[in-house]
């Protein structure tokens, strides 16, 4: 005789069960008895002892939130350091003839456009919107590879800080495709976490 | 468990305020009920003190957005349940394990009848995750498989294999059902 899974157990629980499977469990002693330990095991389960904290956490908690809060002016402030530094970029540097001059105009639209992302970005990353784990994960990833092209560019600005070359220009172009990713994933969480 | 926990809505607005002892009074409230979903969904107790203090962080950054849709403990849980889960993702990538293994832990005495705290120690992490969101905490599906970046499908079959192997650990119904 064929009896009910443990997926028609769980689904019988839930009210969702296959008219077979209601059909069954009216006729079945032993399908009756499975799906009273169902429920009975989901009883104790509820009726598991509340487990403590071992220690009182908040000290760690308060000075958890205010470095937070430190890192986070000083962040927003470079990035605004940083915005200001690209828009100076386009006004003041000097046009260059021929390829310079395609690559300065390429340089200084990717820099506007990355500046641009970090103010949308800023917009929609509500102080930490709780994430799902594959959004923490892609956000966490992209922020990695941004931090490394933010590196790489700390580095040349450290070594050609008049560079125009068509490395300089991928560079800043690369990070405005992570940027538009980052934004991306953000959107998206803010359109249905609702928090 | 169940949590009946109402704070006074001045005190939420003090706390999105940035009123520190506010803040310290909903941390003291909250602070038991979140451990204890981290500890029963993850499995040793430093890792749920972890997941405590990243939830309150999260709390004290975002609560000036917490609109009061829906009871605050709904919102800090979510918050706290998202964290857990987050630390076994990464436990399981550095473990290179897949997330849906259901092997278990080794030495798992199937029918040996342990008690059930035991045997749902015995779990895997992803599958003692989704059994005590669902039927302890109450999230459906959809909301768990939200929650772990997963289809219902998964949440569903997690829940069933879980059951399944609770069922055999706690040795009941050796017949049909296995």
């Amino acid at each position: 005789m064929m009896h009910c899974t443990m997926d028609d157990l769980l689904a019988l629980r839930a009210g969702e069960a296959s008219a077979w499977a209601r059909r069954h469990v009216e006729d079945c002693a032993a399908c009756r008895a499975e799906l009273d330990s169902l429920y009975q095991r989901v009883a104790q389960l509820k009726a598991l002892p509340t487990l403590r904290p071992p220690r009182d956490r908040w000290s760690v908690v308060r000075e958890g939130a205010r470095v937070q809060r430190v890192r986070r002016h000083r962040t927003w402030g470079s990035w605004g350091l940083a915005a200001a530094a690209a828009l100076l970029g386009v006004l003041l540097v000097p046009r260059f003839g021929g390829d310079g001059s395609s690559l300065h105009a390429a340089l200084a639209q990717a820099k506007d456009q990355s500046a641009t992302l970090e103010q949308q970005f800023q917009n929609y990353d509500v102080d930490g919107r709780v994430l799902t784990g594959r959004m923490a994960a892609q956000v966490a990833e992209l922020q990695d590879n941004i931090a490394v092209i933010d590196g790489d560019l700390a580095r040349w600005g450290a070594l050609k800080p008049q560079a125009q070359d068509a490395e300089l220009v991928k560079l800043w172009q690369q990070r405005v495709e992570l940027m538009r990713q980052l934004v991306t994933v953000r959107v998206s969480n803010a359109r249905y976490v609702g928090l | 468990m169940t949590v009946a926990l109402a704070v006074p809505d001045i005190l939420v607005a003090r706390a999105q305020a940035g009123d520190e002892a506010a803040l310290e009074a909903l941390f003291h409230a909250f602070e038991t009920p979140v451990y204890n979903l981290a500890r029963r969904m993850l499995r040793n107790a430093e890792d749920a003190e972890d997941v405590l203090q990243e939830t309150f962080l999260e709390v004290v950054k975002s609560i000036r957005h917490y609109r009061g849709e829906g009871y605050l403990w709904g919102w800090i849980r979510r918050i706290a349940a998202t964290k857990a889960l987050m630390r076994i993702r990464r436990d399981h990538l550095r473990a290179t394990e897949p997330l849906d293994d259901e092997h278990g832990k080794t030495g798992m005495h199937v029918g040996a009848n342990i008690d059930l705290e035991r045997a749902f120690q015995q779990l895997t992490d992803t599958s003692r995750a989704v059994v005590w969101l669902h039927d302890v905490e109450g999230y459906t599906h959809e909301e768990i498989s939200e929650l772990m970046g997963k289809s219902v499908s998964f949440s569903k079959s997690q829940l069933a294999r879980a059951h399944a192997r609770l069922r055999r650990m706690l040795g009941e119904g050796e017949g049909a059902h296995a």
